[in-house]
């Protein structure tokens, strides 16, 4: 199978720069999923040990991607624990 | 706010918004370039005299024609997505306003210092007065501190409702047993119009949203008047 895209990349190579940018969005997304899955604290994956991870925000995590203008290290907790 | 015929934004009153032109203005060069370069194109190839039907492939456009979209793609996402996480950023807000949406009225509660709600209808066409919006204006407005971070959370009674402001650049979904937030940052004073965006049953055009935003000390003479009328 490859030694057959081989082939083809040699007398089209204008395949080349699809394979890079299709195989690059999907990597992208491939990996924003698997980050969603395994950091999202929406997500529960052990019911038994880690019930309720939505549960356990700390006031300085960052959750999401990119953090623009915030600096979390600058944020204090203002929420009573329960 | 809004005007008959209007083409374009409403003019931005939030930094977020200003940011919101800012792109919408950049996506449109994009998309005017892209329309017009096909445009010219076609109109090219359907009025030539020549043809060449022995044209088999040629390698080099194809890698442009491929890599320049993505090029084209990423430049508009980047500043996309910058702006997207920009708003989600509440930037320590010194006041919570929750807005509650009913069937068919909003109602706004201030109690981070003291009890203050009141419900906000829109004011029925027949009882407009001399300088009144149809449709748009209401009995009472959300009166706002100007140039302060406000955060505001959005929630509903019954039904879906909308909250949304296109001055400010928010639109939040109001949804029945959640609390959705959003920053409000206003730069200058004056009012600003909005209008429930989330069908809601027979009055749903007729529940508007009007923020007013005003000096501070004007605004902790506002909150003493209604809490005093209450």
């Amino acid at each position: 199978m490859l030694a057959l895209v081989r082939k083809q990349l040699r007398t089209h190579p204008s395949l080349i720069p699809l394979f890079i940018f299709i195989g690059g969005g999907a990597t992208m997304a491939a990996m924003y999923l698997a980050r969603l899955a395994l950091k999202n604290p929406d997500v529960c994956w052990d019911k038994k040990n880690n019930p309720e991870p939505w549960n356990k925000l700390g006031p300085n995590d960052q959750y999401k991607l990119f953090a623009v203008n915030m600096d979390y290290s600058k944020l204090k907790k203002d929420r009573p624990d329960f | 706010m809004a005007y008959p015929s209007m083409l374009g934004f409403q003019d931005a009153t939030s930094p977020i918004m200003e940011e919101l032109l800012h792109f919408h203005d950049h996506a449109m060069i994009i998309v005017t370039l892209i329309s017009s370069f096909v445009f010219y194109t076609i109109t090219m190839m359907v009025i030539t005299k020549l043809t060449y039907k022995s044209m088999l492939d040629s390698q080099e456009m194809e890698m442009v024609w491929t890599a320049l979209p993505a090029l084209i793609l990423t430049m508009v996402a980047l500043p996309s997505l910058r702006i997207l996480y920009l708003m989600d950023e509440l930037n320590f807000p010194n006041l919570t306003v929750k807005a509650v949406g009913h069937q068919w009225y909003w109602s706004y509660e201030y109690t981070d210092f003291e009890q203050l709600n009141f419900d906000s209808y829109m004011i029925p066409t027949q009882d407009l007065t001399p300088g009144q919006f149809r449709l748009l204006d209401t009995d009472n407005r959300m009166v706002v501190p100007v140039n302060s971070p406000i955060r505001v959370m959005v929630t509903a009674d019954d039904v879906l409702h909308s909250w949304a402001t296109p001055s400010l650049g928010i639109k939040l979904d109001a949804v029945p047993g959640r609390l959705n937030q959003t920053a409000l940052m206003t730069s200058r004073p004056g009012v600003f119009y909005g209008q429930c965006s989330e069908i809601c049953g027979a009055n749903h055009s007729f529940m508007p949203i009007v923020v007013e935003s005003i000096p501070l000390d004007h605004f902790e003479y506002w909150t003493h008047s209604m809490l005093n009328n209450a």
